[in-house]
Order: C-alpha cells, then sequence, then structure tokens
C-alpha cells in the first residue's frame, strides 16, 4: 500500500474556498483522451469540466497515460502509466460490495476477456501486450503502456484499463464514478460492481452518430450495456439524450442532459489576402461531419456567386472523394481542402472566415461552431446537433436541406443587417455557455438523483 | 537501303511547389526551384552530359554517318540556361556537327493543341525562335507533345509550314501494316509521318535492364540483328525515346552506355543500313500509304491515348481552369505573368494528378515530386487560385498608358464559370 501511494502522485488538495458548509462530493472520474494528447473535441471536453468540477468538488481523474510535467492544479490526475500492475494484483476483492456474477456484461462472446469470469477472478495475473516491464528504481514494474489511444487492439486496451482502474478504484476514497465515452465503460461497471458506488456516465459521442444507425458492433454493445447498467446518463445535448433513448432504449428518466461549455479564446480578426469571401468548414471529413452536404452546398452558391471561396478544414476518408467530386463539380479554383491543421491555423482560418457551416448528419455537440462564433463568425448549422441548441440565434438547416443553407450563407454575405444580427444572438448565447456552468450543471445533477450525502 | 531514324526527347518542367491555401494572396512565386534545379542536375550529371559526349564521340567515329535529331522543350533549355549553361553547350557542340537535327514542338510542353490553336501556334513559333537562337537551324520538322497525334494537327501543322511530323505508330491504327514505312496523314496534302516502332524503342527504353525480360541482357550485336530484320520490308525504323533513358531511366551500371557505343557498328555492319535525320528520312523516302488518326493518339502509358493527363475530373479541371485565363492574361501584356501561364500549361502537371492505379500508375509515381496526385492537385489548384486572383487585379507596372486602360477594365471582369467540356 505504502508503494502504491508513493508512485500515486498524490497531490495535496488544497481548497481556494475554505470556507465550506457544505459536503462536496468526492468524484472518481474516468478519462482515455487527456491533454496533453488530443485527439478530438473529448480530450478538451474533459479537461476543461474536469477542472471546473474541482472547483466544488474533490476531483481524481484515472487516464490511460500522463505525463511528469502535465498537472493541474486542485485535481488528482493519475496515469496507469505510473502504476506497477504487480502491486494492483495485491489488492483484494474480498470486502467487494458485489459479486460479478451478479453483474450483466457484455456478452461474452464479444470480449475474451469477459468470457470467463470466474476464472479470471482465480487468476490473479493480468497479461496483455499492453503492460509492458518499465525499470521503477530497483524493481521493474509492469505498466500500462499505450501509444496510440484509438489505434491496435482497442477492446484489450480498454479492458486491460478497466481492470486496472478497478485494483486501483478499491484504495481511492469516492462517492461518485463518473465516466467518459465507451472506452471507460468497462472501467466504470467493474468499479461500480465491486464498489456498489454510483456510475455516472457523460456521453459525448456515441457509436451510432459516428457510425450510423446500422452500426450495432463491439463499441455499441459496449455503450449499451454500459449505459444500461449506469445509474445516470448525461449526454452533452438533448440531440444526443434523444438518440440514447431511441437507438439503445434507454429510458428518459435516467437521462440528464449537460451541455458542453466553451474554453475562453482570444478572439481576432485576421487579414484576408485576397478579395472572395470565405464560408469555412472545420472537422474531421467523415459521414458524420456531413462533408458532402458541405460540397453541395459550396457548388449550389458558387452557380449564383463566384466570389466565394469554401475552405474544408481537416481530414478523413472522404477527402479524396471530395477532391474528386469538386473537380468534377469544376468549382475547383473555389473549394480548398487544407489538410489537418493545428488549433493555431484553425483560429487563423476562423480570423478570416465570413461564415461558418457545420453540415453534420449526427452531432452530439459541435464545438467549432461554438469556436467560430467566439470569433464574431456567423454560424449556419445542422439542426441535427447540440450546438444548434445552445446556439439560439444562429441559422439552422436539416442537414440534407441544401437548398436552405445555401440562401442562408448568400443572405449572410450580403445582407449585413442579418448578419450584424446573427453575430449579436450568438454573443449573447455565448455568455450562457461555459464549462462553470456546465459544472454546475452536474453537480445539479448529482443532487437530483441524490447521489450523494450533501 | 534502311534508314535508322533517332529521335530523343530533352524535358524537364517547372514542378510546382507544396503551395497551401495559407499562401494565396502572399505568395506569387509557385515554382519548386530547389526541386527543379536538383532534378536538373541529377539528369544533367547521369544522362545529359555523358550521354551527350558519347553521342558527339560517335558522329565523330563514324565520320558522319551516325545522325540523331532532338526535340529539347522550352522549359528544359531555360532550365539549363539557369542551372547548367555547360550542358546547353555540350547540345549546341552536337548542333555544330551537321549531323544533328533539332525538332519543332510548344515551347512549354503543352497540351495547348487541344485547347487553344491561338496558344498552340504561339508556343510553336516561341520555340522555332528558341532553337533557332541556339542550334541555328529552323525546325522543319514538328513533334507535338508526348507524340499526341491526329488527322487535323498534322493539317494544321502543315499548313504552318513544317514538312513532317513524328508520331506514335499505333497497332490498331496500323491494322497490321508496318511502322517502318513513311505515311501520309489523312486529310493532308504535303506533310509526312513518321511512326515510332514501339517495340523496337521500347526494347531500349523500357526493357533494357528489366531482369525477367526473356531476351535479357540486350547486347547491341543483338538489337542490330533484330533491326536488320526489318531488310526487305520496311524502309525506316524510327527510333524515339525520352533522352533520359541514357544513365537516368536506365542507369549507367546496367550497361546502357555500352550498348550505345557499339550499337551505330553493329548496326552498320550491315552494308543497307544507314542513319538519317526526320528531313532527311521525308526527303528521301516517298510516301507509302495513308495514316487515318481521328482520335488523338500518344506514346504515353499502354493505352497510347491522352489518359494519361486527362482520364480524371481533377486533371479536367486544372486544365480547363488555366486555358481559361488565356483572354486575359493576354491581355496584360506583361512579360512575366505570360510566362507563369505558360509554364502552368506543361503537361506534367497533369500526369502527376493522374489516378490510373495499374501498371502505368508506377511510372507515374515515379516521376511525380508529391506524396499523391491528389496533393497534385491541391497544390496546383491553390497556385492557380493565387494566380487567378493576380491576373484579375493586374495593373501595368508604368502609369497606364490610354491604349492599356481598355486591357485593364477587361481583366477586372469577374470570371464566368466555365462550362465543362465534353
Amino acid at each position: 500500500m505504502q508503494v502504491l501511494l508513493l508512485i500515486l502522485q498524490i497531490t495535496e488538495l488544497t481548497k481556494s474556498q475554505t470556507f465550506m458548509s457544505k459536503n462536496e462530493p468526492k468524484i472518481l472520474m474516468l478519462g482515455w483522451e487527456f491533454p496533453p494528447v488530443i485527439n478530438g473535441g473529448l480530450g478538451v471536453a474533459c479537461h476543461d469540466l474536469c477542472i471546473a468540477l474541482s472547483k466544488h468538488a474533490k476531483v481524481t481523474m484515472v487516464i490511460p497515460k500522463t505525463y511528469p510535467d502535465f498537472t493541474i492544479e486542485n485535481l488528482n490526475l493519475i496515469g496507469l502509466n505510473t502504476i506497477d500492475a504487480k502491486t494492483l494484483r495485491n489488492i483484494s476483492y474480498r470486502n467487494d460490495y458485489k459479486n460479478l456474477e451478479e453483474v450483466h456484461y457484455v456478452p461474452s462472446r464479444l470480449n475474451p476477456y469477459y468470457s470467463d469470469h470466474h476464472a479470471v477472478e482465480h487468476l490473479p495475473e493480468i497479461k496483455s501486450k499492453y503492460l509492458t516491464p518499465v525499470e521503477m528504481g530497483d524493481e521493474t514494474a509492469e505498466v500500462f503502456t499505450i501509444d496510440d489511444l484509438y489505434g491496435g487492439d482497442v477492446i484489450e486496451k480498454v479492458t486491460v484499463f478497466g481492470k486496472l482502474t478497478a485494483k486501483l478504484a478499491l484504495t481511492l476514497d469516492f462517492d461518485i464514478i463518473h465516466a467518459h465515452d465507451w472506452m471507460t465503460m468497462a472501467a466504470g461497471m467493474e468499479i461500480k460492481a465491486r464498489t456498489g458506488k454510483p456510475l455516472v456516465m457523460h456521453i459525448h459521442s456515441l457509436e451510432v452518430d459516428r457510425g450510423g444507425e446500422a452500426s450495432k458492433g463491439w463499441v455499441y454493445q459496449m455503450e449499451k450495456k454500459g449505459m444500461e447498467y449506469a445509474d445516470v446518463l448525461m449526454p452533452v445535448s438533448n440531440f444526443t439524450a434523444n438518440v440514447i433513448h431511441q437507438h439503445y432504449g434507454i429510458g428518459k428518466h435516467k437521462i440528464f442532459p449537460v451541455h458542453n461549455g466553451i474554453r475562453p479564446v482570444k478572439a481576432y480578426k485576421g487579414k484576408k489576402r485576397f478579395k472572395e469571401k470565405v464560408v469555412l468548414f472545420v472537422g474531421r471529413l467523415t459521414r458524420q461531419k456531413g462533408p458532402e452536404f458541405f460540397l453541395e452546398i459550396a457548388s449550389r452558391v458558387l452557380e449564383v456567386r463566384q466570389d466565394v471561396r469554401f475552405v474544408m478544414a481537416g481530414t478523413g476518408d472522404a477527402f479524396h472523394r471530395l477532391l474528386e467530386k469538386s473537380s468534377y463539380k469544376h468549382i475547383g479554383n473555389r473549394f480548398h481542402l487544407t489538410g489537418f491543421l493545428n488549433l493555431e491555423k484553425v483560429h487563423e482560418m476562423l480570423s478570416i472566415a465570413d461564415v461558418y457551416c457545420m453540415p453534420s448528419v449526427s452531432e452530439p455537440f459541435g464545438l467549432s461552431a461554438v469556436e467560430a462564433a467566439q470569433f464574431g463568425v456567423p454560424v449556419v448549422l445542422s439542426k441535427q446537433s447540440g450546438a444548434a441548441e445552445v446556439m439560439k440565434g444562429s441559422l439552422t438547416f436539416d442537414f440534407w436541406d441544401i437548398n436552405r443553407a445555401s440562401e442562408y450563407i448568400i443572405r449572410l454575405l450580403d445582407d449585413d443587417v442579418l448578419r450584424d444580427k446573427v453575430i449579436a444572438d450568438a454573443n449573447k448565447d455565448l455568455e450562457s455557455i461555459s464549462w462553470d456552468l456546465s459544472a454546475d450543471k452536474v453537480l445539479d445533477g448529482y443532487r437530483k438523483y441524490k447521489l450523494y450525502m450533501e | 537501303m534502311p534508314s535508322i531514324c533517332f529521335y530523343f526527347q530533352v524535358h524537364q518542367p517547372f514542378r510546382i511547389k507544396n503551395y497551401s491555401f495559407f499562401d494565396i494572396g502572399k505568395d506569387h512565386f509557385y515554382e519548386d526551384d530547389e526541386k527543379n534545379r536538383v532534378v536538373l542536375n541529377k539528369v544533367s550529371e547521369k544522362c545529359y552530359l555523358k550521354t551527350n559526349q558519347k553521342m558527339l564521340s560517335l558522329i565523330r567515329k563514324h565520320k558522319g554517318k551516325f545522325r540523331i535529331s532532338y526535340s529539347l522543350s522550352g522549359t528544359v533549355i531555360e532550365q539549363l540556361e539557369i542551372y547548367r549553361p555547360d550542358v546547353l553547350q555540350s547540345f549546341v557542340d552536337l548542333a555544330e556537327t551537321g549531323c544533328v537535327e533539332f525538332l519543332a514542338e510548344t515551347y512549354y510542353h503543352s497540351l495547348s493543341y487541344i485547347y487553344s490553336k491561338e496558344e498552340f501556334t504561339r508556343q510553336v513559333k516561341m520555340h522555332a525562335e528558341k532553337i533557332q537562337k541556339y542550334f541555328k537551324q529552323k525546325p522543319k520538322v514538328f513533334r507535338n507533345t508526348e507524340l499526341i497525334f491526329n488527322n487535323d494537327l498534322a493539317s494544321f501543322i502543315e499548313k504552318m509550314g513544317y514538312k513532317g511530323i513524328l508520331c506514335e505508330g499505333v497497332d490498331r491504327i496500323l491494322n497490321s501494316r508496318s511502322p517502318n514505312h513513311v505515311y501520309q496523314p489523312k486529310g493532308t496534302s504535303k506533310i509526312k509521318a513518321l511512326l515510332k516502332n514501339y517495340r523496337l524503342s521500347d526494347d531500349i527504353a523500357f526493357r533494357f535492364s528489366d531482369v525477367n525480360w526473356t531476351e535479357f541482357p540486350l547486347t547491341a550485336d543483338k538489337y542490330a540483328s533484330w533491326v536488320h530484320k526489318i531488310a526487305g520490308n520496311g524502309e525506316i525504323l524510327n527510333l524515339f525515346m525520352d533522352y533520359e533513358t541514357f544513365g537516368e531511366h536506365q542507369w549507367e551500371s546496367t550497361g546502357i552506355f555500352d550498348f550505345l557505343e557499339h550499337l551505330p557498328a553493329e548496326i552498320m555492319k550491315h552494308k543497307d543500313f544507314n542513319f538519317l535525320t526526320p528531313s532527311e528520312v521525308i526527303e528521301k523516302y516517298p510516301v507509302r500509304d495513308t495514316y487515318d488518326v481521328k482520335d488523338f493518339t500518344s506514346w504515353a502509358d499502354a493505352e497510347r491515348d491522352l489518359s494519361a493527363w486527362l482520364s480524371n475530373s481533377m486533371e479536367q479541371e486544372a486544365i480547363q481552369r488555366i486555358y481559361s485565363l488565356e483572354e486575359k492574361v493576354l491581355a496584360t501584356g506583361d512579360a512575366d505573368m505570360i510566362a507563369t501561364w505558360g509554364k502552368f500549361q506543361t503537361s506534367d502537371h497533369f500526369y502527376y494528378m493522374c489516378t490510373k492505379f495499374w501498371s502505368d500508375g508506377d511510372v507515374h509515381k515515379y516521376f511525380s515530386p508529391y506524396d499523391s496526385p491528389y496533393d497534385a492537385y491541391i497544390y496546383y489548384m491553390n497556385a492557380f487560385s493565387d494566380f487567378e486572383a493576380s491576373i484579375n487585379d493586374f495593373k501595368p507596372k508604368k502609369a497606364p498608358a490610354k491604349k492599356n486602360s481598355k486591357k485593364l477594365v477587361a481583366a477586372i471582369e469577374p470570371v464566368a464559370p466555365v462550362k465543362r467540356k465534353k
């Protein structure tokens, strides 16, 4: 136990608010992506929500990997890469709240790890290619090592993460388990099974958003079982709440939407080096984001006027198809694919954009649209997005309604009155979008469902 | 007395750099200077200098009996002027032997004939002037970019005063006739067509170092024995190939230079065989039949058509865009602008955008400076977007004279959408 504590890098939690009349909830957060390594919006959202929550709660965040020079004030950040699996192995399960048999796990055919949990129970070894021997002082430790969060055998990665985190959790003091998306669901379920603590699942993105309604594979099954087993679900929008209800058959009684916040940014207006207006898309070029609708919209607008450049920043499986289609539609000199852009370049694009267009087919939130609004860019976005719920003043269209989107874009380019109105409304909307407000909402949820003793 | 007619293509494009969207409006220079210099130096060392030296010594050794022809694109001459005047001089030395003919082509090694006859004419004239300047000869025989050819082109070139034209001997058009005769393009009256014998040409250009080829290794005497077989059923043998075959496509280590060294003597061991340049062939041999090419043919890829440059929508879009600027570019009267536009027309740019991924895809990839055809298209279109804006915003450098003001107004008018060609 002492050895473990040494490795854990426990930070003494010092609160800025010294007078605390109420009992602060102790939250065990389970994350996957986390700064400084970021693949998409999930890492940023987890990070920012954690920081906001840590003002009102004791937060311990467990993630696959931490970096020695990346620490966060008031947040107990634990990377599994710093913990010896051999030490965890000695932690006893004797005081378990429940037996594993009582837990409804993912169908066994989908998961070799859970296929024989009796055997697992009596076999203290956790063998995995993702456990690597590492020199720690004089001893060799086995630590969880993954270089790429989403590549390789993801099923094994999330499974081993779950197993190790569950053991680790038995050494920690917390009231609520708060897991983020399917990668941490196995961990969340196992911890709930072992401790009986309430499980909250924060839903940022679902398999049916990413892959379409027909996606019913392993990830879908994991999400479904996980959400069924959880006590409270916190999707990032009402849109996603509906998806959970419709496509996963989960009762609305335990769904409590919490809209994302947004990180304040130093917005600026850049100097454009060409005359044409810029209509911008930022995101992965993949079905979910509706990139081909953006192309259709571009084509429609360019029929009417030539003084607009349509720019898609990002990369993805649709990249080549978009290039070929845009050239076929003969708009190659006005339709630009930039490839992947870093944050600085994305901001540069936002600083010169005249309209931001987000034609997502199924978008749980859509942080990029809010970011565009922060840069004072009027936003035209699909109704099939969470952002449309918080950007109340924006111009919205059904993702397939190319005519309407084109009309909005042309109007915004021509009509300064409309443009100013949309920007002003967006500024008002931005006032009620912040991670502090999101954190308050999360705490409301904890209280509503009585997840801890106030 | 059968004649061997050697023709070598010498060409390098001005490659476009990795021009990003963020460069539009900021950077008006599109060429990859560094890459162009490096490639030219590499090819100069491996091929041009060595092969020119070899050709010169062969011409001297055979006392004028070994005769060859070249076509140098305007873009390669420009690059030699900048980076390798020594190589340019070695071509001049060859010209001075009197045994070397220089052919006409489009200055920018372009597909201009397909898109604009005016631009095509301008480039052919420009090129002829350049050839005259360095090699002191007026081209009499024309070869179009990558031997792109059809009946109409032959007629057009005939009207421009050329006596001969080079083209690919395509099986489907020869229809079992031999390429080893002089033909008359259909619809012409005087101009003669010289048809490439692709089997014997490609034996050298493509198969020479192929260890899987049943005839490997190819020796000069073996090759000469194949050449000698045409005696009695052919008058000419047109061996047309990229000059870079020597030392660049076929490295020196393959023995290509030894092969070349011995080839003329081996061929002339048969007393009936000699070497002639294209003009001399046309002078000497009569027309034997009509060569009827309705659709374009070329020497590129397995298809021998235009698909190496114009088979996908990206190539089509890029090339149609560049030619849509013709009127405005010329209206600027600005030499730099017009030259930049010319360089955008070089066929290699479209060749790099080709997505045909069967055996020829490898060849395209070998020559491409980019990671993928899609990158080639993106960089080209970004650079084009900047150039288009420059043309639309063009203001003459000096105070506009009255004469120019009209052109300026024309130049500012917005671009009309270009209709897709069928």
